[in-house]
């Protein structure tokens, strides 16, 4: 008993004074540290005032080495002062801490020395009763106090912030939409000054204008990608007689037909040769061959291709896609504002080419005869698949970006059979594949997060790709003059210099689109924003050269003709303008209904499919 | 004296290497480039060597057996401070903080409410190792093992007794800390307890100044306050409360019978020793009952109110979530009039559609208008038990330590004059 209640005597005057002493340095070290860490906190290393005095003297005069190198060495001072200091501030909390350990010890080991034998309170004894009325009643006041305080945050700040997320998401699904149809087209031929469409005519302008881009001192290099030579000219002579695919041949937004109206009125039926009804509403746009007009719709039960007479707007015939191998019995559930059907159809000439979102895929032939069809599988893609299909001489080009196992594939236009596979490390994309020649290759350009990429058209190995895009892409690509153009809404618009090293020669932020896809033309790039915008750029400066405001929205990507941008806005009026460094209006003409599907155009006609109507205007 | 000598020197050199590693770092600053050479970015570092976390579950098991034959079978409060050094040294500045019980609670709980969520077998281990042994010999993890415990126990000098009524409103902190951090971590918004860690930053030499700051109040009410965090913060500490309450094995003042020679009496800072209660000092028997009854039941109101109340302020309880405030920052910019903020440009950057950050934030603001109501009810529920628990009174002969709030730091042991 006697050892229990042994206290350890220690050397007190020791003790504290060591107390007193690591008391002091951790003070004085507290204090530095905090002047330290508010002086690093006040000062910004990258935007000093001297230096940012001596840049703007340096921008008067860029020659001044001297000057240049000045600025240099200030930098450099800043930032190793801004170093010095952070080091200095983790050096003094290492210091801090072990001057605080050491008066901790000291303290005890004072107080320790300083312990008295255990006595006995002398205190009157507690009221408990007191105690815990007291307890009770503090209790009480503090839960009213937070009950109240509660309350009133609540009823200051409540915003009903789950109906606003609830309605933001609505607008901006409605906003995403349709269109994800979006295609792209590089004609390799951008030089090209529109060919009449006559076939004759055709031929002729080809010979004398056509101007190939690989002898030009900007041409793409894809030298070192070489897999295969095209001895061919793409897009043919035939295709660009024709407007075979969405966004015309090749998929670059140019149309190579003249003498196109611009003015019409679906109210007053001004210009309007002809307006048939659509069975099955879709978002996809109408193909030409010759005097055939293509379409396709489908609902949840129903998938069908439609062919018209373009010269009186008769429904020729009607194909369904039916009774398809490995065709799922239930459709894939896709949103509302891109349906089963987004896809554009595309034809050779011989045979119509048709794909669905539960990844039925049907060729029928000019008459409307099925030849072939197979499923290619139901593709995981939250909205609905919308890559539009594309034809390469006798393959047919299927962009088949989905969750898992994205792939692009090139099938037999024959027979369906699968020519060539490759697959594809990217997400979900909506966007279409454009087809451009570069040489004696023949690229297919496809964008999908995270990457631009170019395929050989005839092996399909991957001739170049490089990461530059994010987020669910809806636009095609654009190319002309060896630069291929790629956007997404919240990433960027950059200009893609092609080949085995491909570089990214500009990128800009200012207008950027989710679903309408951009033109290139000569040394011009035209945006067009979903919510209404439209941008000229210089296509090798990456400046703006115009930028102009509409009211109603774009989902449909212009597309070029006759040195006229024809631009469909979601309450369906076309505004037609001059490809050209300044923006000028040649008409708004008015559909009369809604409409976000690209134009097509043949023999000096416009045809556009309406919400549930298919138009031809012309004189 | 050798022996502080000793822990001197070992502090000096655990100091000393984490210094000249850092000095090493400083040696050689960042160079220039005029090339246009984008320097790499930051990668995280690689995930602990799995070793690590088998060892750390060893450490902790030998910690806990240890600190419990010191305290149950030698009574060495010494025994208990070797400990809690070490812990401080190896749970907290060598292991940084984590993985540790008290932030554990989160883990079970994210694991519970998302099944994609694998918790890791060290947070589980850590959080149901320290269970058992307070199941079985109270509070003992508490006393040295948690370096949260121990780090303001070392700080401890001057302790003052607060007042009773108050250290039992303050009480009821812990339980309302608890509520929130399991509707965080169940909602996958954050894991409060790790983020508010008053210690971690000190003990990581990392923090933002206003933690640091904190951390540092803690500490220097540690001198005067006997452990705050654990007595008024502690969410872990609330479960380990209520697990030691039935404890089998808990540790007795007295190794015998209490002679009541009220030598202990104020031996404990935290207040935690059961005093004597006599017939004569409770509160007439039937007022009493009356009063329980009636507070006991107001419970199912307290709880409907507190829920309401909880409901009604799950808007700003769910703006902690980092995807509703991103939301409610993307729903309410103007870029005509504002500045897109790092977090807006990032989204932007990252590819991902609107639309579905407002959906994924409208879920998630549901998600918390359910969890407001449970967490209101749940702290109407605890205020009302708190309210019926005060008017009961229960005989006591002995002073005996209080097992919910006793943290077996040994303390009392000495000021019994009884042997076995």
């Amino acid at each position: 008993m006697a050892n229990k209640f042994k206290i350890n005597r220690t050397n007190l005057s020791l003790w504290k004074g060591i107390a007193m002493v690591a008391g002091t340095f951790s003070f004085v070290i507290c204090m530095l540290v905090l002047v330290n860490y508010i002086q690093i906190n006040r000062i910004d290393p990258v935007n000093t005032e001297v230096i940012n005095s001596l840049v703007n003297r340096l921008n008067e005069n860029p020659n001044d080495v001297q000057l240049r190198e000045q600025i240099r060495e200030m930098d450099l001072l800043v930032r190793k002062a801004y170093f010095t200091n952070q080091w200095q501030v983790k050096a003094g909390g290492y210091l801090f801490l072990f001057g605080i350990i050491v008066t901790a010890i000291a303290l005890q080991l004072f107080y320790a020395g300083k312990q008295q034998l255990p006595q006995v309170s002398e205190e009157e004894e507690e009221n408990i009763i007191l105690f815990r009325e007291k307890a009770r009643k503090w209790i009480v006041i503090g839960g009213f106090g937070m009950v109240g305080i509660t309350l009133l945050f609540a009823f200051l700040t409540h915003k009903e912030l789950g109906n606003q997320f609830t309605e933001a998401a609505t607008i901006a699904k409605a906003k995403h939409a349709e269109t994800k149809q979006t295609n792209i087209t590089i004609v390799a031929k951008e030089e090209i000054t529109e060919p009449v469409v006559e076939e004759k005519v055709v031929e002729e302008a080809l010979k004398e204008e056509i101007v190939v881009p690989v002898a030009e001192e900007e041409k793409v290099v894809v030298e070192e990608a070489k897999t295969s030579s095209y001895k061919g000219t793409y897009p043919s002579k035939e295709m660009m007689a024709n407007f075979p695919s969405f966004r015309g041949p090749g998929g670059n937004a140019i149309a190579y037909q003249k003498n196109i109206p611009i003015e019409w009125d679906g109210a007053s039926g001004k210009n309007i040769l002809w307006k048939q009804p659509v069975p099955i509403h879709a978002y996809n746009s109408p193909v030409i061959w010759g005097n055939k007009l293509f379409l396709s719709g489908a609902s949840a039960a129903s998938r069908e291709v439609y062919c018209y007479d373009r010269n009186n707007g008769k429904l020729l015939w009607t194909a369904k896609a039916e009774q398809i191998a490995g065709s799922p019995a239930n459709p894939p559930e896709v949103t509302p504002d891109t349906g089963h059907s987004a896809s554009t159809v595309t034809t050779d000439g011989n045979l119509v080419f048709a794909i669905f979102s539960n990844g039925d895929l049907i060729a029928v032939d000019m008459s409307g005869k099925k030849q072939w069809a197979k499923n290619l599988g139901v593709p995981d893609n939250h909205y609905g698949h919308s890559s539009s299909l594309i034809v390469f001489e006798d393959k047919l080009i299927v962009q088949y970006d989905q969750k898992k196992n994205s792939k692009v594939m090139a099938l037999s236009t024959s027979s369906g059979e699968e020519v060539w596979s490759t697959a594809r490390k990217v997400k979900v994309s909506w966007a279409s594949p454009v087809i451009v020649q570069n040489g004696d290759q023949v690229e297919i350009l496809l964008a999908a997060d995270p990457c631009i990429a170019s395929y050989d058209a005839q092996t399909g190995k991957e001739l170049w790709k490089i990461d530059c895009i994010t987020g669910e892409v809806g636009p095609s690509v654009a190319y002309a003059n060896g630069i291929v153009f790629a956007l997404n809404e919240y990433a960027s618009l950059v200009a893609i210099k092609p080949g085995a090293k491909p570089e990214i020669l500009w990128e800009a932020y200012d207008y950027l689109s989710d679903v309408p896809s951009p033109i290139a033309y000569n040394d011009l790039l035209f945006v067009v924003t979903s919510y209404g915008a439209v941008a000229c750029y210089n296509a090798k400066a990456g400046e703006i050269l115009w930028e102009k405001e509409f009211d109603g929205g774009f989902y449909a990507s212009p597309i070029l003709a006759d040195g006229k941008i024809y631009l469909m806005d979601r309450k369906g009026v076309m505004h037609i303008f001059k490809a050209d460094k300044e923006y000028v209006e040649l008409a708004p003409s008015s559909l009369g209904e809604k409409s976000d599907a690209s134009p097509a155009f043949a023999d000096g006609r416009v045809y556009i499919r309406g919400d549930k109507n298919l138009y031809c205007i012309g004189k | 004296m050798k022996k502080s000598l000793a822990f001197i020197s070992l502090l000096i050199f655990f100091v000393g290497m984490e210094f000249a590693a850092f000095s090493q770092q400083q040696r050689f600053p960042k160079p220039e480039f005029e090339s246009g050479y984008t320097q790499p970015v930051t990668s995280m570092p690689v995930p602990s060597n799995g070793m690590f976390a088998l060892l750390d579950v060893l450490v902790l098991i030998a910690a806990l057996s240890l600190i419990t034959w010191f305290i149950l079978k030698k009574r060495s409060r010494t025994g208990v401070i070797a400990v809690s050094i070490f812990s401080i040294l190896y749970f907290g500045f060598f292991r940084e903080g984590c993985v540790c019980s008290v932030g554990s609670v989160q883990n079970v709980v994210l694991a519970l409410f998302n099944p994609g969520y694998h918790i890791p077998l060290s947070a589980l281990a850590f959080f149901v190792i320290p269970l058992v042994y307070t199941l079985f010999f109270g509070r003992t993890f508490c006393a040295g093992v948690c370096p949260l415990g121990a780090v303001q126990d070392v700080f401890l000098m001057r302790p003052v007794t607060l007042k009773k009524w108050l250290q039992k409103a303050l009480g009821l902190i812990p339980y309302i800390y608890l509520g929130l951090s399991v509707l965080y971590a169940a909602t996958a918004t954050d894991f409060i307890i790790c983020r508010y860690d008053p210690f971690v930053g000190i003990f990581r030499f990392n923090a933002t100044f206003f933690m640091y700051a904190i951390g540092a109040a803690f500490l220097l009410i540690s001198i005067f306050i006997a452990r705050p965090y654990c007595r008024f913060f502690c969410p872990y500490g609330v479960i380990l409360n209520l697990v030691s309450r039935v404890s089998k094995n808990h540790l007795t003042i007295t190794p015998s019978n209490c002679i009541q020679c009220k030598l202990c009496e104020s031996s404990c800072p935290l207040d935690a020793i059961n005093k004597p209660v006599g017939v004569k000092q409770m509160e007439d028997k039937r007022s009493a009952t009356r009063r329980f009854i009636l507070l006991g039941l107001i419970i199912p109101a307290l709880m409907i109110v507190g829920g309401w109340t909880g409901a009604n302020f799950h808007e700003n309880l769910a703006k902690v979530n980092s995807k509703v405030r991103l939301a409610d920052e993307m729903l309410h910019f103007d870029s005509k009039t504002m500045e897109e903020s790092l977090e807006i440009v990032g989204f932007r950057t990252s590819g991902k559609p609107v639309k579905q950050l407002y959906q994924e934030a409208s879920e998630i603001v549901k998600q918390f208008y359910y969890g407001g109501w449970i967490l209101g009810a749940f702290i109407g529920l605890v205020i009302g038990l708190a309210l019926s628990g005060l008017s009961t009174y229960r005989y006591r002969e002995d002073y005996t330590p209080d097992k919910g709030g006793c943290v077996s730091c040994a303390r009392c042991l000495k000021y019994c004059p009884v042997e076995k």
